[in-house]
């Protein structure tokens, strides 16, 4: 496999449309009239799609009533927001996310560094296994782990007794430590994913060189791997705390037996368990949230400012993979394991469960195909497949194109105005979806009539390209922040136009990234909930809120089911995603 | 001759009794064919893809020709999403099918919903139901006890709310959390006027679990992790037959949450709404609630229910919450729960 990317001597042939496409690209480039055109019109899709319905909040936290109902203009809900028992919580939330971000990033790194760059067995197998939990929706993850480690009956509590002949539980998760468990069955995957191609795409060349001057490999990779894989990790790290933050299904499931109180929850509660709602401090804490958030952006902006992290230049490298010798089984070993815990024993349950009558109860009586029957021979789960399959592939590529362009514009122009809308980018990702899928609703119904958005497919797929954007900006930033500039200048040198260049050095040279952020959307689409369920209608279902009726009816198994169905999807797209990344870079 | 006028007399009267009978049935008639005309009748519930709801809208659909179309919510998402449809002027739904506190909350705030039209099948609600000028009743879900018959000894079942605070249940009880919205809640205000306030302060100090997914607990339940469950709504344990639990009810009787029909405003499509009514309180529609272990809301349903719905459709009933006590309520809650 190589990256360099090797330059063609002489200008390629230019196909009509190239032609003119590039023409458009360059003079939206070239001109500081179309440098305006272009930065005015990214500004005003981000702020239609993500500053529009934020102000509808910011209007909730501002206003004694929600949009549409008379009320006065008052400061009630922030003086809600800085009481003690707020900045208790507060404070709680931010310990759970600290203390799941920092083991799950530790991990993925060093799952990264086996799986891209050692020679571990059977790594293309296991990159795949190791990402599954990521996919699975989280109530059923959380109620397979309330099966695998309640102290009372937990299947790992019973086994460790067994064994050890003791009568307390090895383990409950019902418990801070159960809380901060089950967050990182999702972000330890989920930055798996955001830095494993950073690290595919760095010339070991230059750790080469740290060794060759005398650096121990600890201090190579701490002073030179880790360095140049900085806006990577920080940027997936920031991504991964934000939604630590914003994480809802954990400290429901297993924080409120044992009385652990974050600020989801109490938005939650404010809003659906408050007799009447509570918008304005669900919004106005919201908010403040916002704000705090936006400062570890800025942070990070601060800490990278002036930085180069260029890692794949013009010259030629074989990313050669480090040979562990008989430590490769020790590596192997170690992403079993993590397979095994995170993957076998939950995802184990659900597949068993969906074969049974009731989850946990493995009688052979009880055995039945029934529940896979039900899921498809269901019209309502066959409409939400088909919507959900058109959303999904329609939004995560415009997603990660818009993505694509934004974090173009902000990390390889000087263009004023780029830090603007790199901000606005961020924004929707700050905001508890809980919240945002509300300012949807305000935001596109009170868009005028004549503007057909409202009860449409067109407002679900608006609001998941608001909801993904950060997401496809963050990978897209990362991923073109490692491009050496000489790449591009190299290629226009040769004559080839701007959509040439694009196409074939910022576009080929960036496509495992491209192609990483599209599952994340893509699954990250297909498990929405907070906004589908209150812009969707009827006809226009999707697959979340098929799932979250069939879990209030009590179908947990055919939840599950569908569970799996999502389990194969993702076995089939992300082999098809490795197949070509491998096709499309052994190409280059 | 006596006879004669007295057959006479009698046959007028039949003919006057009969008269404004008819021309009710012309009258309802016009109804019936306007809710044809208009073709569709749009609902907002909460029943979230329930069979025995969606077998309703099934016999309605065939036995009229008019479709329905179903918008499944949950309770908050659906008040704030009929709120906001209406204050941007998008008047999309015909009916809502909520708690009565609910309705009362929109009555409070707004004029989101519109009086009801006279609905036939009201003359045969069952006491204590009974329609208002906005609502009337569509289903009720009743709660109880249930308990995992392989952990409580059959000299141990509860009987009554007060046995859940022998001793020997301390830290063994899982409950849906009692300080927020929800069952959890109704039942704590419910048997704060039935049980006493002392009942209350004792349960508390049983130190009962708390959780917030009413249909994964029920099974925590089965599975042995705790031996009781509350408050256990009927209706969702009628589906987990072959599992070691059972659903017990108190001798004081079953909290209950009253799920209302109002009819909202600007409604497109009026008559079918009222069509829709009329046929929800027909007895084979209740029968289907019943049948699902749900009190029926109209009369001579409950007997005809199955053998194993009818203790459940018969249920004593403790009820309803009122708008008026929730904060205190909550607030107690909260101050007993900290």
């Amino acid at each position: 496999m190589s990256i360099s990317a090797e330059l063609p001597p002489r200008p390629v042939p230019r196909p009509s449309l190239f032609a003119g496409l590039g023409a458009f690209g360059r003079a939206l480039g070239a001109t500081s009239a179309g440098r305006f055109i272009a930065i005015a019109l990214l500004i005003a899709v981000l702020a239609f799609l993500s500053v529009y319905p934020l102000s509808m909040l910011l209007y909730g936290s501002l206003h004694s009533t929600p949009p549409g109902v008379a009320g006065e203009f008052n400061l009630d809900g922030y003086a809600d927001v800085f009481t003690w028992q707020s900045f208790v919580t507060l404070a709680n939330t931010v310990g759970i996310s600290l203390a799941k971000t920092i083991p799950s990033l530790m991990l993925a790194i060093l799952l990264a560094w086996i799986l891209a760059r050692t020679d571990t067995p059977m790594r293309g197998t296991l990159e795949v296994l190791v990402t599954l939990p990521f996919f699975i929706p989280p109530i059923l993850t959380a109620m397979a782990w309330g099966m695998l480690g309640n102290p009372q009956v937990g299947l790992i509590n019973q086994v460790y007794q067994w064994i050890t002949g003791s009568t307390a539980p090895l383990i409950n998760v019902y418990s801070y430590g159960g809380v901060v468990w089950h967050m990182m069955q999702y972000s330890v995957p989920f930055l798996f994913l955001l830095i494993v191609d950073a690290f595919r795409a760095m010339d070991p060349g230059l750790e080469e060189a740290a060794r060759m001057c005398g650096a121990s490999r600890w201090r190579t990779f701490r002073t030179v791997t880790l360095q140049l894989m900085m806006p990577a990790l920080t940027g997936a790290a920031i991504l991964s705390f934000v939604r630590g933050i914003e994480n809802f299904e954990s400290p429901l499931f297993f924080g409120s037996p044992a009385g652990i109180r974050v600020i989801t929850t109490d938005i939650y509660d404010s809003i659906n368990q408050r007799s009447p709602p509570q918008y304005q401090y669900a919004t106005a804490i919201s908010f403040v949230i916002l704000v705090l958030l936006l400062l570890v952006v800025l942070a990070q902006w601060r800490m990278l400012k002036g930085r180069s992290f260029t890692t794949v230049t013009g010259k030629g490298y074989s990313p050669a993979v480090m040979k562990l010798g008989k430590w490769r089984w020790f590596t192997f070993a170690l992403c079993m394991l993590f397979f095994v815990v995170t993957v076998v024993l939950p995802v184990g349950q659900l597949l068993i469960g969906s074969f049974f009558q009731f989850f946990g109860f493995y009688q052979w009586d009880m055995l039945t195909l029934d529940h896979y029957r039900a899921v498809f021979s269901s019209g309502e789960f066959w409409r939400g497949f088909r919507n959900t399959m058109l959303l999904g592939l329609v939004g995560a590529t415009l997603t990660m194109l818009l993505g694509g362009i934004v974090a173009y514009v902000s990390v390889r122009t000087r263009w004023r105005g780029r830090m603007l809308i790199d901000g606005m980018a961020w924004l929707p990702w700050m905001m508890p979806g809980i919240v945002l899928g509300v300012g949807f609703l305000w935001g596109f119904a009170l868009l005028p009539h004549a503007i057909p958005i409202y009860g449409t497919l067109w407002a679900l797929l608006l609001a998941y390209i608001s909801l993904g954007t950060p997401l496809s900006v963050r990978v897209m930033t990362s991923a073109y922040a490692q491009l050496s500039y000489d790449l591009e200048e190299c290629s226009r040198v040769h004559g080839a136009n701007w959509l040439q260049t694009m196409w074939r050095i910022m576009i080929a040279l960036a496509w495992p990234a491209f192609a990483v952020g599209w599952v994340l959307l893509f699954f990250g689409i297909m498990r929405e909930l907070s906004a589908s369920v209150l812009l969707y209608s009827v006809g226009s279902e999707v697959l979340s809120v098929v799932l979250m009726k069939l879990w209030a009816n009590g179908n947990a198994e055919q939840v599950s089911v569908i569970g799996m169905i999502m389990m194969v999807m993702v076995l089939v797209i992300r082999w098809i995603q490795l197949r070509l990344i491998k096709t499309r870079i052994g190409a280059l | 001759m006596l006879k004669s006028l007295g057959r006479i007399a009698a046959l007028l009267g039949l003919i006057a009794a009969a008269a404004p009978a008819s021309a009710q049935d012309a009258s309802w008639q016009q109804v019936v064919d306007a809710a044809k005309k208009e073709g569709k009748v749009v609902v907002y519930n909460m029943a979230l893809g329930a069979p025995y709801f969606t077998a309703v809208l099934k016999s309605f659909e065939a036995k009229y020709g008019i479709s329905v179309e179903s918008l499944d919510l949950r309770a908050s998402e659906l008040s704030e999403r009929i709120r906001t449809e209406q204050a941007a002027g998008r008047y999309l739904g015909d009916l809502e099918i909520v708690t009565t506190t609910m309705i009362e909350e929109q009555l409070a705030n707004g004029d989101y919903v519109q009086k009801l039209p006279q609905i036939p099948n009201a003359a045969n609600l069952r006491p204590p139901f009974r329609a208002t000028e906005h609502s009337i009743p569509a289903y009720v879900q009743s709660m109880g006890i249930l308990i995992n018959t392989r952990m409580v000894k059959d000299e141990d079942v509860p009987t009554s709310w007060a046995d859940l605070n022998n001793p020997k249940w301390t830290g063994k009880i899982l409950s849906d959390d009692m300080r927020p919205l929800g069952s959890g809640n109704t039942m704590f205000a419910l048997l704060q006027h039935t049980m006493g306030a002392e009942f209350n302060e004792k349960l508390a100090a049983q130190k009962p679990v708390f959780s917030r997914d009413m249909r994964n607990d029920a099974r925590r339940v089965a599975r042995g992790e705790y031996p009781i469950y509350i408050p256990q709504v009927f209706a969702f344990a009628s589906d987990l037959k072959g599992l070691p639990v059972k659903v017990v009810i108190p001798k004081e009787g079953a909290p209950f949450a009253e799920m209302d029909f109002a009819l909202l405003k600007n409604a497109p499509h009026p008559n079918a709404a009222r069509l829709f009514i009329q046929h929800f309180l027909e007895a084979d529609s209740q029968l289907l609630y019943a049948n699902a272990w749900m009190s029926p809301v109209v009369n001579g349903v409950a007997e005809r229910a199955n053998a194993d719905a009818q203790p459940f459709a018969k249920a004593k009933l403790i009820g309803p919450a009122k708008l008026a006590e929730r904060p205190a309520m909550m607030s107690l809650a909260k101050k007993l729960y900290p």
